[in-house]
């Protein structure tokens, strides 16, 4: 059976830390503005503010990356197959070399934001390039967005943001083995989706 | 309103349509060649073939410093050209559709102007393309639409369907010429009519799906976009024509019956009158469950796109009272009420591509999220606006560009094509 990987947050864990965020910009070289990771804020105003009023508020976390989706929209739209769905991982690719910067993809993602385009030559806050060199060079006018850290799972290591979470809130593993701990995790606990009426079935698990 | 009534009640204009032809035509002959294209038809060529080259220049710049000179960003990653392409797409398919389905259906036309609706179909279809070319990050990977077709995505059917129905409308034209010169069998191009009108549909059903098929946008899934897309195409294509066709009468190009002007207002009011049912249609199914829809209906009505909304409605209503009461059928309206026709549905293209984009799914506050992604929508709300986009100067300058290049085309195919009426078809 193929396997389909997939990502975990319990969001109980979570607070907001964005290390994986930031993890996920440096092992990825990620250009200026470009964030494929993103803790958001649920309820709040802005960054890191409560829900609900004094007393009684909460605040909670959503980490938001590509949802690697087994029903992808952005997939079916591409003119020229640039993004595709790895039939062994189930992990959604972008094809820089390919990509003719239509940004077709980014109008059927259901999930805001998740997919980005370099509108401008790639340049980086450090001045130079960090993170795995494995990463494949950015470029600009094309699409880019979350890899699951294919070059890491190529050698047997998780997503960096799975890896750096400093409250072991991320899981990461093949949703098809039910031994797997993502796999039990998912069969155990209470989970959410994001937008799951949009019917796109995506490998990203939230744990409430 | 029956067609008898018609010419009696019509403004003093619609006399000489009660003439017999030949004698109308010996009292109204159009002028000739250079009379028509004098000096000022000459600087009108020269001046949108400058525009033309400007905007070259402007892809140029745009393509060197990269497309961060627009506003779209990544929460509204179209914006101004795909608007512009949706509109253009519009207008071609109109002018095919009037010039073409009374041939497919053997019914009388509009006195000889199929020919001027095909090239203004023609034009309107290379800037279509044009806006898609100019929009693209990297034009220079177009082949890869060729090598490596995705035959699931609706924007390859619609490259597909677009590269057809440009070839297509030039063979319309070349056998429309061909016919009326003795040379073509009538047959042949009562088959390529029935072609070109299938094409026109097509056309513009596929640039409706590459909306209408994304589950991700509230506003634009729905199956109603297809055949509206049609109408609105009926719409601002027969507004084109006419806008066209009367500025030719009037510079002495052609000369045409008030009957087949009265004919085509009729049918503008009519498509205008479809166009706004299927809006209704549409607001009330998103509205009336009070779910998801209604915030797209209260964007439209009351929210960020309202003006839009609005200049929409009205300018419909408008063109409806010219195009139904007969006595306001003058030159001078008919002009206005096509002119508002192409505005109305231009609006309708902002609402539909802005609107898409206005409302996130995942609209929660964090690094690059929300309306901060657009610095033009941080822009416009600090300036106390609500839209997530609105284009930068480099947009329109490169969108007057493109339109440039399409008054040069349209100028010279007037020009050094024959495209004048010959005959009563």
């Amino acid at each position: 059976m193929a396997k389909r990987y997939g990502i975990a947050i319990d969001t109980r864990l979570c607070c907001g830390c964005n290390s994986c965020v930031v993890a996920c910009k440096m092992e990825n070289n990620l250009p200026e503005g470009n964030f494929w990771n993103r803790a958001l804020t649920e309820g709040g105003e802005s960054i890191d503010t409560y829900a609900g009023t004094y007393g009684t508020g909460s605040k909670r976390y959503l980490t938001v990356s590509c949802q690697h989706c087994e029903n992808p929209a952005c997939t079916r739209v591409c003119p020229v197959s640039a993004t595709y769905k790895d039939a062994e991982t189930g992990v959604v690719h972008q094809d820089y070399d390919k990509c003719i910067g239509c940004r077709m993809c980014m109008a059927a993602c259901p999930y805001t934001g998740v997919r980005q385009f370099n509108w401008e030559e790639p340049h980086y806050p450090l001045g130079i390039s960090t993170g795995a060199a494995e990463v494949v060079p950015h470029q600009k006018h094309v699409v880019e967005k979350c890899t699951m850290c294919d070059h890491r799972l190529a050698v047997g290591e998780d997503p960096l943001c799975v890896a750096t979470c400093p409250a072991y809130a991320r899981f990461f593993g093949d949703l098809n083995d039910p031994s797997s701990e993502i796999a039990r995790l998912i069969a155990s606990r209470r989970y959410k989706q994001l937008l799951p009426e949009r019917g796109t079935r995506p490998s990203v698990y939230y744990l409430v | 309103m029956t067609e008898t009534t018609m010419g009696a009640t019509g403004s003093p204009e619609a006399l000489p349509a009660l003439v017999p032809d030949a004698q109308k035509d010996l009292a109204d002959k159009p002028k000739d060649a250079q009379q028509v294209f004098g000096r000022g038809f000459s600087l009108a060529l020269v001046i949108a073939a400058v525009i033309a080259a400007a905007g070259l220049v402007l892809w140029g710049v745009q393509l060197t410093q990269g497309l961060v000179l627009s506003n779209m960003r990544n929460l509204t990653s179209w914006g101004f050209y795909i608007t512009n392409f949706m509109f253009l797409v519009g207008l071609s398919a109109g002018g095919l559709i009037i010039s073409s389905a009374p041939k497919v259906f053997g019914i009388k036309g509009f006195g000889g102007i199929a020919k001027i609706a095909i090239w203004t179909s023609v034009c309107a279809t290379v800037l279509a393309i044009a806006f898609v070319v100019v929009d693209l990050g990297q034009p220079l990977r177009l082949w890869e639409l060729f090598a490596y077709s995705n035959l699931s995505s609706p924007l390859m059917w619609d490259i597909i369907v677009l590269t057809v129905y440009l070839i297509v409308s030039v063979v319309y034209l070349w056998a429309t010429l061909r016919t009326e010169a003795g040379k073509g069998s009538p047959l042949a191009l009562r088959a390529l009519s029935v072609i070109a009108l299938i094409a026109a549909i097509l056309v513009h059903s596929v640039t409706a799906w590459i909306f209408g098929l994304q589950i991700g946008h509230d506003l634009w899934y729905t199956a109603l976009l297809a055949p509206w897309f049609v109408s609105s195409a009926l719409v601002c294509g027969l507004a084109l024509v006419l806008v066209v066709v009367m500025g030719l009468k009037k510079a002495g190009y052609l000369v045409l019956a008030q009957e087949n002007i009265i004919k085509m207002v009729k049918l503008l009011g009519i498509f205008v009158m479809v166009d706004l049912y299927f809006f209704g249609c549409d607001l009330l199914t998103a509205g009336f469950p009070g779910a998801e829809g209604a915030a797209v209906v209260a964007m439209l009505t009351t929210g960020a796109l309202a003006p839009f909304f609005w200049i929409e409605l009205v300018s419909c209503a408008a063109v409806a009272i010219i195009a139904f009461v007969p006595s306001l059928r003058t030159n001078t309206l008919v002009v206005i009420a096509s002119a508002l026709a192409i505005l109305a549905i231009f609006c309708k293209r902002v609402q539909l591509l802005v609107g898409g984009f206005q409302l996130p799914n995942i609209d929660l506050a964090g690094p690059a999220t929300g309306p901060g992604l657009t610095d033009m929508g941080a822009a416009t709300q600090a300036m106390g606006g609500a839209m997530v986009y609105f284009p930068s100067p480099l947009e329109f300058g490169l969108t007057l560009g493109v339109f440039g290049l399409g008054a040069l085309m349209l100028l010279a195919g007037l020009r050094f094509l024959p495209l004048k009426p010959v005959d009563k078809d």
